[in-house]
């Protein structure tokens, strides 16, 4: 029940802040605008990544701002990783003039379906997490990436190029699977050419699956055939439960290796015990024991926020190496957008993009140290990625162990 | 609730309102921000897309649950040869859609051979090939990496002649080919072709019986839906710039039947309505992405049970399929010229100019699997005579009508056309050459106005082609008025014209055997074949189908008829043939009839049982 | 393993769920000359649901029986509110879009209650590791016991409908609805019983597969049920001896097709089987034409 007296007090109180806004708008905020898988069977990764641009915009907000000025995500837009609703989505968001900087779609689908109309629009722009490198270097990677985006992602080519090292350098018959997306695709020719380069003298098969096949016989009997001494799954955790468990049934029990998304919780559940053994390269950020400062500093205002969910882990010790590359991405992305703004002294694309190409060893998740020039906008490197085993704790949970090599 | 519809009605169809509505969004487009116009070029692809559902599944019944292929094919055609061969939207998208339209026709041969169930299997299975097709062949298609760069007005890439095309251009020239679409559709639906459509819907027998070449239309009906899907797709094409295969997958073609049954069937104004809400609704209300398998689940579901009509049948009147301009000036000019005349109320178009026409079937034999329906069976009926086909039920009689018919062809045993073998003779050969018939059952099409079903009688007298129907060429008009002429003359005929443009559906029976009548009667046969005519009729009903029976006798016209209405007969017919088993037992006059014991004891008992 | 060998016993075993699903269509045809779009659905329901109720501690044998208990109720629901009003004032096409958009239905629901991620099945039947020496050659326990489990379902069903009164009148209804009603046999249970059985085939074929591939989300079935119309199709819709080698054909000419030629064709070859079957011989290998007097 509100009182009369206490009535005309919040009249006061709202009346006082009606006068006092007016000079707060004053000082605009910052807009950020996004359009990622915010629900749907992929927003592991677009929820995820929504998480880390928002604990970096609220982690600055609460050092002031830039210049006085509060961040914002203006716009959250969902597609569910469909691209015609990313390209919707995108058109909206570039109708506002307000926003300043964009984040960009959680896959390589949504991605290159908006990368052109981004490009045309010039306002400077970060990739989480698409790997696929048309995304940064549509003419490939001789010619100059595009003027304003820039990715902290994972690429294809430092994953292939770790994985062509590790692979190429004890195997030499080895089996690739790949889903037939962008993200499969790539992946595989590139890891292919990474074992050339480390390994002429390696045999290379390549078979791929449609994402959510029931049943991969023919592809493991294939590479069974061939006698392969390794297999590398390029691919989703889901599907990779499958495939791990036809090479069970098929008696395959060569080493396995899996791509950074394929070895996520899915793969886990699915596979169960079987996942024991199974490597993988992974951003190394919390590998390493102890963490450093900065992604200390992550975890916990991760963990304030959110508690030990599905993306951190249960382990409040132990955060998932994958909330690296899901959630860390979009946090290092948020940063070094902020961090260009923050050096530029304005919002205007082009200073903002002339800041961007001279970030210099900013600190990051995904990619420790950030450094991008006008030639070189994959922020990522192979360095960045460390060898990674599932082992079983002591707790009866998998996770995945760091390698020594 | 009907005086709304109306008003609606009148505006949705009103050239000036339509003319207006067009000149305001036409010349309002700049003052758009950019992802509205981007959101309403969306709506008209979505809108194009769904008139090829209209056209295949809304009028022609034939259901496709893989049409995002045809689709695709537009899209990806216009993409790929616009990106090798350099050249512009308006060679590439015409180019990809005639693709488009060539597949569909080549699906059309085994699509047209079988139905529902196996139709939508088919097509399901077809729609999921493509997909993989789009998603193997890289060299063409990019793959699952898909194809970028694809000209588009979005991007500042779509320069055509030297100009660059903004987006306010390409909504533009979207919206005026939409517009055109619309109207081409309009007027084919209201031509012979586009009814043709419907009943082949609704009774492939009844079009073969007027004339009306079953596997063309069905060929016609996919070559069309193909050629607007693949128009669509071009256009989707180039305003997106990207095109990756997921776009057409099953949810593709999922979307577009939801857009079509939500619109009404056979509504292209509610589908219009439709189109641009389903594209506005996940736009405007972010939540309904989550929802929006439920949302698509519970319309598919319960919308065909509940709702038919969908959105066009609660906001406007049912479309019509005959043009009204031109049926007022034919009732107009028919009535004048039967004042002036003042003939009998027989329409002359129907007289017989030349000779009249005689069967003769010949030792016909018809087997179905072991059960022998006819025993070589041989019959003479004589020109310009009203012959009577009666026996008990399952003596064969409608298997011999059929086979007269060409409906299909006897185990054995020859027909003869007035001296020719027609033997061998489709049911639509046989229309053309002049042997129409009804049947037991009243085939129409419920929801179209007696006249309309009239009409459809007209189909194989008239000459023009999909084309000049769409373009509604002058040609159009002067044989589509004269078919009118010439249905108002039946109309009168048969005195029915009070109901002549009420739907069949909402008729009584009587009004409905006399519908198929007149159809039967408008396709100018020479012989016609009635089943049953007199089944469910009143007494009042009867005599007026004995008058017009004898009316025919009189044009030169010969007729057959199975009945078990032995009042009826007398009086009436010439002659009787008697089929019993298979056989015949007798052939005569009715008088001689009553008093053959082998037709007493057969059929009529020995009381002469009078059937109700 | 021999790599012909690994080819043919995978096609088999996943023809003969194939063909599980295909005899479950065939039931609702045989009586409503109906099938279910959804049917997909219905199977993910059912192995979702196991998946869930083990998740939760319950065991292995009563979250198979919940499963199917409650694929079967959907079975009731399906023909009450999507096949039979559509039957009655839709025609032809009314069925086919209501079976479909019901399925989209389940999945929506299924995904917004419990997110869209693939979850893990059980091991029901004997785990990855078992396998089974047959001449010399390894061979999963699982693969093995799936395909009798689908074999023995599919020879019970078909002795069940040949042999007993009830398979008599599900026969009769078939033939001809109209005079099985005169006859006094209760067709409305017989044509919902049709049902029911034929979604708890689904549900079973559904356990089958997600056993097969060890996870299961909201999208799965609705390959499996293209794959089903396909055996169907091929066998000839109607009979079961049809359904079961005309599964068992497209199982095996599937992997073979992967094996040697290209797994990308793996996936589009059951369909150009199908388009085929349609077009030369709609009635499938074992399906008797339809002749009709008109």
């Amino acid at each position: 029940m509100i009182s009369a007296k206490s009535y005309s007090s919040l009249t006061l109180i709202a009346a006082a802040l009606l006068l006092a806004s007016p000079v707060a708008s004053a000082q605009q905020t910052i807009k950020l605008g996004m359009t990622t898988a915010l629900t749907g069977p992929f927003n592991e990764f677009g929820e995820g990544n929504r998480r880390g641009v928002m604990l970096a915009i609220d982690e600055w907000n609460k050092k002031g701002g830039i210049n006085g000025r509060k961040i914002e995500l203006a716009e959250a837009m969902d597609d569910q990783l469909v691209p015609d609703k990313a390209v919707q989505n995108m058109r909206r968001i570039l109708d506002n003039k307000d926003i300043v900087a964009i984040i960009a779609p959680a896959g390589s689908g949504p991605s290159l379906a908006t990368m052109d109309m981004l490009e045309a629009d010039g306002r400077p722009t970060c990739n989480p997490l698409a790997q696929s490198p048309s995304v940064i270097y549509p003419k490939g990677k001789e010619n100059p990436p595009r003027k304003n985006v820039v990715s902290m992602a994972i690429t294809n080519e430092a994953e292939a190029t770790r994985l062509g090292q590790i692979l190429g350098k004890q195997y030499k018959n080895i089996g690739v699977i790949h889903e037939s997306t962008a993200y499969g695709v790539t992946g595989a020719e590139l890891v292919k050419k990474s074992i050339a380069v480390t390994n002429p003298a390696a045999k290379v098969q390549i078979e791929s699956y449609n994402q959510r096949s029931q049943d991969m016989t023919s592809q493991v009997a294939r590479l069974q055939r061939s006698q392969v001494d390794a297999i590398l799954v390029v691919g989703l955790g889901a599907d990779f439960a499958v495939i791990r468990k036809n090479m069970s049934r098929a008696n395959v029990k060569v080493p396995l290796f899996g791509s950074t998304g394929a070895v996520t919780a899915p793969y886990l559940e699915g596979a169960g015990d079987l996942a024991i053994g199974t490597r993988s390269v992974s951003p190394d950020a919390f590998g390493k024991r102890p963490l450093s400062a900065y992604a200390q500093n992550f975890v916990d205002q991760y963990r304030a926020a959110h508690g030990t969910d599905r993306w951190y882990g249960s382990d409040a010790a132990n955060p998932q190496i994958s909330m690296a590359a899901i959630v860390g991405n979009a946090y290092d992305c948020a940063v070094v957008l902020l961090d260009a703004i923050r050096r530029a002294g304005s919002t205007e694309p082009a200073a903002v993009i002339a800041a961007l190409n001279q970030t210099k060893g900013l600190a990051g998740i995904a990619v420790p140290s950030i450094t991008l020039t006008a030639q070189i906008h994959e922020a990522f490197k192979p360095e960045d990625l460390g060898l990674f085993e599932i082992n079983k704790s002591a707790a009866g949970a998998l996770y995945l162990k760091p390698v020594v090599e | 609730m009907n005086s709304m519809r109306t008003l609606l009605t009148k505006l949705a169809t009103h050239p000036l309102a339509l003319l207006v509505l067009f000149v305001v969004v036409f010349f309002g487009a700049p003052y758009l921000r950019g992802a509205t116009l981007q959101i309403l070029s969306f709506a008209l692809v979505s809108i194009l897309f769904t008139q090829s559902i209209n056209v295949l599944t809304g009028m022609a019944g034939q259901i496709s649950l893989g049409h995002a292929a045809f689709f695709g094919i537009g899209a990806y055609g216009s993409a790929i040869i616009a990106k090798t061969f350099g050249l512009n939207l308006f060679l590439t998208i015409p180019v990809a859609a005639v693709v488009s339209s060539l597949i569909a026709y080549l699906l059309s041969y085994p699509a047209g051979r079988v139905k529902e169930v196996y139709l939508a299997m088919m097509t399901l299975g077809f729609g999921q090939i493509f997909l993989e097709v789009a998603r193997e062949w890289t060299d063409l298609t990019g793959g699952v990496m898909g194809l970028s760069g694809v000209p588009s007005a979005g991007l500042g890439t779509l320069i055509i002649l030297g100009h660059k095309f903004s987006t306010i251009d390409y909504f533009r020239v979207l919206l005026l080919i939409t517009a055109c679409s619309m109207i081409f559709i309009r007027n084919f639906s209201q031509s012979r072709l586009g009814r043709s459509l419907f009943v082949m819907h609704y009774s492939e027998l009844a079009a073969g019986s007027v004339g009306i070449a079953r596997r063309q239309t069905k060929q016609l009906a996919y070559a069309l839906s193909g050629l607007l899907a693949g128009i669509s797709g071009g256009f989707y094409a180039h305003l997106v710039g990207y095109l990756g295969p997921e776009s057409f997958a099953i949810s593709r073609s999922i979307e577009v039947l939801v857009v079509a049954i939500v619109g009404g069937l056979w509504s292209s104004a509610g589908q219009v309505i439709s189109a641009i809400f389903f594209t506005f609704l996940p736009e405007q209300l972010q939540l309904f992405a989550e929802y929006q398998f439920i949302a698509y689940g519970l319309i598919l579901t319960f919308t065909l049970i509940l709702f038919r009509q969908g959105i066009g049948g609660l906001l406007f009147l049912p479309p019509r399929f005959i043009r009204q301009a031109w049926l007022t000036t034919a009732v107009e000019q028919q009535r004048q010229a039967t004042a002036a005349n003042s003939q009998t109320n027989e329409p002359q178009f129907l007289k017989i100019q030349t000779v009249s026409a005689d069967i003769k079937v010949q030792e016909i034999t018809m087997r179905f699997g072991g059960l022998v329906a006819l025993n070589s069976v041989s019959l003479d009926i004589q020109a310009g005579h009203i012959t009577a086909l009666v026996g008990p039920n399952g003596s064969g009689k409608s298997t011999l009508v059929n086979i007269i018919a060409g409906v299909f062809p006897p185990t054995s045993g020859q027909v003869f056309l007035q001296g020719s073998d027609v033997t061998a003779q489709a049911d639509v050969e046989m229309a053309k050459k002049g042997v129409v018939r009804t049947f037991q059952d009243p085939r129409l099409v419920p929801h179209f106005t007696v006249r309309e079903n009239i009409m459809l009688g007209a189909h194989a007298m008239m000459h023009y082609t999909w084309l000049e129907a769409g373009l509604s060429m002058p040609r159009v008009r002067l044989q589509e008025a004269q078919a009118l002429e010439q249905c108002n003359e039946i109309l009168q005929l048969l005195d029915i014209e009070a109901v002549a443009d009420q739907a069949v559906e909402s008729l009584p029976y009587g009004y409905r055997r006399m519908t198929e009548l007149g159809r039967a009667l408008l396709a100018r046969p020479k012989i016609i074949l009635l089943d049953e005519p007199a089944a469910g009729l009143s007494d009042v009903e009867m005599t007026r189908l004995a008058e017009i029976l004898v009316k025919l006798k009189h044009l030169g016209i010969t007729v057959l008829l199975i009945e078990h209405h032995m009042d009826f007969l007398t009086g009436l017919v010439d002659e009787v043939v008697v089929l019993d088993s298979g056989s015949i037992i007798f052939k005569g006059d009715m008088l001689g009839m009553r008093q053959d014991p082998k037709v007493i004891a057969a059929y009529l008992g020995d009381d002469e049982v009078q059937h109700a | 393993m021999d790599f012909f060998l690994s080819l043919v016993i995978a096609g088999a075993c996943v023809g003969s769920v194939y063909a599980l699903v295909a005899v479950g269509l065939n039931l609702t045809f045989w009586t409503t000359k109906t099938l279910n779009f959804g049917q997909g659905a219905v199977m993910m329901l059912c192995a979702i649901s196991t998946a869930l109720l083990t998740a939760q501690g319950i065991s292995n044998g009563v979250g198979v029986i919940a499963g199917v208990a409650i694929v079967a109720l959907v079975g009731v629901i399906v023909e009450r509110i999507a096949v039979r009003p559509a039957l009655k004032t839709a025609g032809s096409m009314g069925w086919v879009i209501a079976t479909l958009g019901f399925g989209i239905l389940l999945q929506g629901i299924t995904s917004k209650f419990f997110g869209s991620q693939a979850i893990p099945f059980p091991e029901v039947l004997f785990t990855v590791q078992d396998v089974i020496d047959i001449g010399g050659q390894n061979i999963s326990l699982q693969y093995v016991s799936i395909f009798v489990v689908s074999i023995l379902i599919i020879v019970v069903l078909e002795g069940l409908t040949r042999y007993t009164v009830l398979g008599t009148a599900i026969r009769g209804t078939a033939q001809d609805m109209e005079l099985a009603i005169v006859q006094g046999l209760p067709v409305n249970l017989i044509v919902s019983g049709s049902f029911v059985l034929s979604s708890i085939l689904a549900g079973i074929a559904g356990i089958l597969t997600a056993q097969i591939s060890g996870t299961v989300d909201p999208a799965f079935g609705f390959e499996l049920v293209l794959m089903g119309f396909v055996a169907a199709v091929l066998g000839g819709m109607g009979s079961s001896a049809g359904a079961l080698i005309g599964g068992i054909i497209v199982g095996i000419i599937g992997k073979l097709v992967g094996g040697y030629i290209s797994t990308a064709a793996e996936h589009g070859i059951a369909f150009a089987l199908l388009i085929a079957m349609l077009a030369l011989r709609p009635e499938g290998f074992f399906g008797r034409a339809e002749v009709s007097k008109a």
